[in-house]
């Protein structure tokens, strides 16, 4: 974890305090970078990922040799003003090796997920053709998973009729994240959304805390993400869930929080 | 030359009324319908008022009056697909076709209807014909085809087809619909523009010689023009005018108001005898208005067409949704063009054309099917096409708080209601910064007699704007749970507050 106002200085510390970008990426690597770009909302709001931090990610994976990094998210509003008005695409404009597609609908193929409730699930190809998966969501308010973190950005990734996961919301993620993981999960804290999520739109809603969260462990990276809503891990159906599936840790006292 | 460069403005134009990346649509292919007399006119009997956006059709009245006829021959866009095609003559027209009556009879019929309240001027209006041909059939028709031949290249050849990606991004970006629509009419749409491509095998620009209603208006503005061809006879010996001349005299003259200036007859005359010149309008060039029988058919035609077309089926008014902005139905189909501009542009494909939901009143008008496309909240796109602004012109703070309509629940169908399990995916799309859906958890006995926590959405009517967003992502099959009906009252939302602290604690995480 790294405090500070400089984003893509924060970035950058807290991914050399979990061993640096060339612990994950290798030379000529393919890496996915998901951030959370799925709300036409601009920066301030607090819907999408910070497209600072964002750019921050893709340089780290560049300069550890990656040989193309994809940034992308299966939007909830038009992609195009989601991809536009969140910074992201803009903020990537021009750097080489990157591309910032928007999903193209035929390419999510049909997954056997094996799970408790989800069988089987439509996933997208770039993502599971891809080296290296980096996992880059905002930490928020949700209306039904009460927040929405690194977890459940993997949503980003699945076509199909996402709300038919609802009925089972801390299942399905779990059935999800048990077959498709992320190597590093990042979780954006420079603003965080406290009410009225996944959208927001309320300015008052939003608190400014600086943070970045890095974690190979996708749990406890959302586990830790949690105190700053002043919530227990327990408290989240879905962290809970994904632990009990051996998916991570959530117990706070066996999580080592580096600060840097 | 000039024909060429307005068909292919017409079109750039066309293609620009788009969402390409930008808030604002700089110019956009409605700068055709603000300059149409015909619409000018429907717009000036049915509303009977004046809207500044028609500015330019009143200086292309000012120009007819003064040069004649000339859009036809100079401009219309349409006629110069007819010009290009040169579909051969194989008929000879009927009749009652060439009766120069029929034409007057048909404007005056649209003309009166609009005073009567009914505006129905852009069914026929020969832009608004090209344009939803374009829209609703040819446009979409393209993108399919685009697209359907890159998936496809996808299962042929998978990852490698990304070698191909720059190309057909910038076709993509720049020409093709962002998304696929299929749109009801469309059939008819085509029909109705091939039908004018048809005509043609009855001789050159039939449509416009005898139908067209823009082409009658002009021609009845044109008949006092100063600008016109001497000799105003074909002269005797020669008579090859005749067959150059598009419009066909079949007299040895062509009526005042009939030629459509494109000067043919002077660039081929072999003798230089012909001539377009400034001259004093032709004494005993007939009346400048129709014959009494037709202005009082067309009157009485109008008067019968307006009292019943305006029956509306209140079952189908229930969920009849126009575009954001638009306050009360009667003002909205006075104004509406038919052109079909907000449904092309529509960022979201939320908007079709009615068929019967409005009655016959309302046909080609745009509504709302949240199923299909909801509206988006921060896009003023439509208000910014529309050519009248019966769709009003709006910045995006007001323009969300404008009332659609509001949603309701059916507790018969949505999950936490009728099968007690969470879902509330219509909360969290809902865009209203505090949230026109709100949830509360209930204990509740589920089907399997188990006692749990569900969440129960509901919603707060006076944040709701009814763009519709809950409707089109309800994860039910078919009917959705939650559908914005139509209201009445459409008195636009009041403006949010933000405080520093969220707006009601118990909404939030903390």
């Amino acid at each position: 974890m790294a405090e500070g106002s400089d984003y893509p200085a924060i970035t950058r510390r807290a991914i050399s305090a979990v061993g640096g970008m060339k612990r994950f990426v290798k030379v000529g690597d393919v890496v996915v970078v998901k951030p959370n770009m799925g709300w036409d909302r601009p920066v301030e709001l607090a819907a999408n990922t910070h497209p600072l931090v964002v750019r921050a990610v893709v340089e780290e994976c560049l300069a550890a040799g990656a040989k193309k990094v994809k940034v992308f998210d299966y939007t909830c509003n038009d992609a195009r003003r989601c991809y536009a008005n969140s910074g992201i695409e803009r903020a990537l404009k021009g750097i080489k090796r990157v591309e910032c597609k928007q999903i193209e609908p035929e390419r999510f193929k049909k997954v056997q997920l094996n799970g408790q409730f989800l069988k089987e699930w439509e996933l997208y190809d770039e993502a599971l053709a891809a080296d290296v998966y980096i996992n880059l969501p905002i930490a928020k308010h949700h209306g039904l998973s009460r927040l929405t973190l690194g977890l459940k950005n993997i949503m980003g990734i699945m076509g199909g009729n996402r709300g038919f996961m609802h009925r089972n919301l801390d299942t399905a993620l779990a059935d999800v994240n048990a077959h498709f993981k992320s190597h590093l999960t990042i979780i954006d804290a420079t603003r965080i959304l406290t009410a009225h999520g996944p959208q927001g739109g309320n300015p008052g809603d939003v608190r400014v805390l600086n943070t970045i969260i890095a974690s190979t462990d996708i749990v406890a990276a959302d586990a830790f993400a949690t105190t700053l809503f002043g919530l227990k891990p327990g408290d989240i159906p879905v962290t809970v869930a994904a632990y009990k599936r051996g998916l991570g840790e959530m117990n706070l006292d066996r999580i080592k929080v580096v600060r840097v | 030359m000039s024909q060429l460069l307005f068909l292919a403005l017409f079109l750039v134009l066309f293609v620009m009324t788009e969402y390409r990346g930008h808030d604002q649509i700089s110019v956009a292919v409605n700068s055709f319908f603000r300059s149409d007399p015909l619409v000018l006119a429907g717009y000036l009997l049915a509303a009977k008022s004046w809207s500044r956006l028609l500015l330019p059709a009143v200086v292309l009245v000012a120009a007819t009056l003064l040069l004649g006829r000339f859009f036809c021959a100079w401009i219309c866009p349409l006629g110069t697909l007819l010009d290009l095609l040169r579909i051969r003559k194989t008929a000879a027209a009927p009749p009652w076709l060439l009766s120069p009556n029929l034409k007057q009879w048909l404007l005056l019929t649209l003309l009166f209807a609009s005073l009567f309240n009914l505006n129905l001027v852009g069914l026929l209006d020969p832009l608004a014909i090209l344009l939803r041909g374009l829209t609703f059939l040819l446009y979409p028709l393209l993108g399919l085809a685009a697209r359907e031949g890159w998936v496809e290249l996808y299962g042929l050849i998978g990852e490698q087809r990304d070698s191909f990606a720059p190309l057909y991004g910038l076709l993509r970006d720049n020409l093709l619909p962002f998304r696929d629509a299929i749109y009801p009419l469309a059939f008819f749409s085509t029909f109705l523009l091939l039908g004018i491509f048809f005509l043609e095998r009855l001789g050159t620009r039939t449509w416009c010689r005898c139908l067209c209603p823009l082409g009658t208006l002009l021609g009845w503005l044109g008949k006092v023009s100063l600008f016109r061809r001497l000799p105003v006879d074909v002269c005797g010996d020669c008579g090859r005018c005749r067959d150059l001349c598009p419009m066909r005299p079949e007299q040895g003259r062509l009526e005042a108001g009939e030629c459509i200036v494109c000067m043919n007859c002077e660039r081929d005359c072999r003798d230089r005898r012909v001539t377009f010149k400034l001259a004093a309008p032709l004494k005993g060039a007939g009346p400048l208005l129709p014959e009494r029988r037709v202005f009082l058919g067309g009157m009485a035609a109008g008067l019968l067409l307006a009292v019943p077309a305006r029956f509306r089926s209140p079952e189908m008014t229930a969920t009849l949704l126009r575009p954001p902005g638009v306050r009360a139905e009667d003002e909205f189909l006075k104004k509406c063009v038919r052109c079909g501009e907000c449904i092309k542009v529509c960022l979201k494909n939320a908007l079709y054309p009615a068929a019967w939901q409005s009655g016959v009143e309302g046909f080609y008008t745009p509504c709302l099917i949240p199923r299909l496309g909801y509206c988006e909240y921060n896009c003023t796109l439509c208000g910014q096409v529309c050519p009248t602004g019966a769709i009003p012109r709006l910045p995006v703070e007001a323009k969300r708080r404008e009332v659609i309509g509001k949603a309701v629940f059916d507790k018969n169908h949505c999950l936490p209601f009728a099968k007690r399990i969470d879902c509330i995916v219509c909360e969290e799309h809902c865009p209203i910064p505090d949230k026109a859906i709100r949830s509360r958890e209930v204990t509740v006995v589920g089907s399997d007699g188990v006692e749990r926590i569900v969440k129960e959405p509901h919603i707060l009517d006076e944040t709701c704007n009814g763009c519709g967003i809950c409707e089109n992502v309800c994860p039910l099959e078919g009917r959705a749970g939650v559908q914005v009906l139509a209201v009445i009252n459409r008195t636009p939302l009041s403006e949010p507050v933000f405080g520093s602290e969220p707006a009601d604690s118990g909404y939030a995480v903390k």
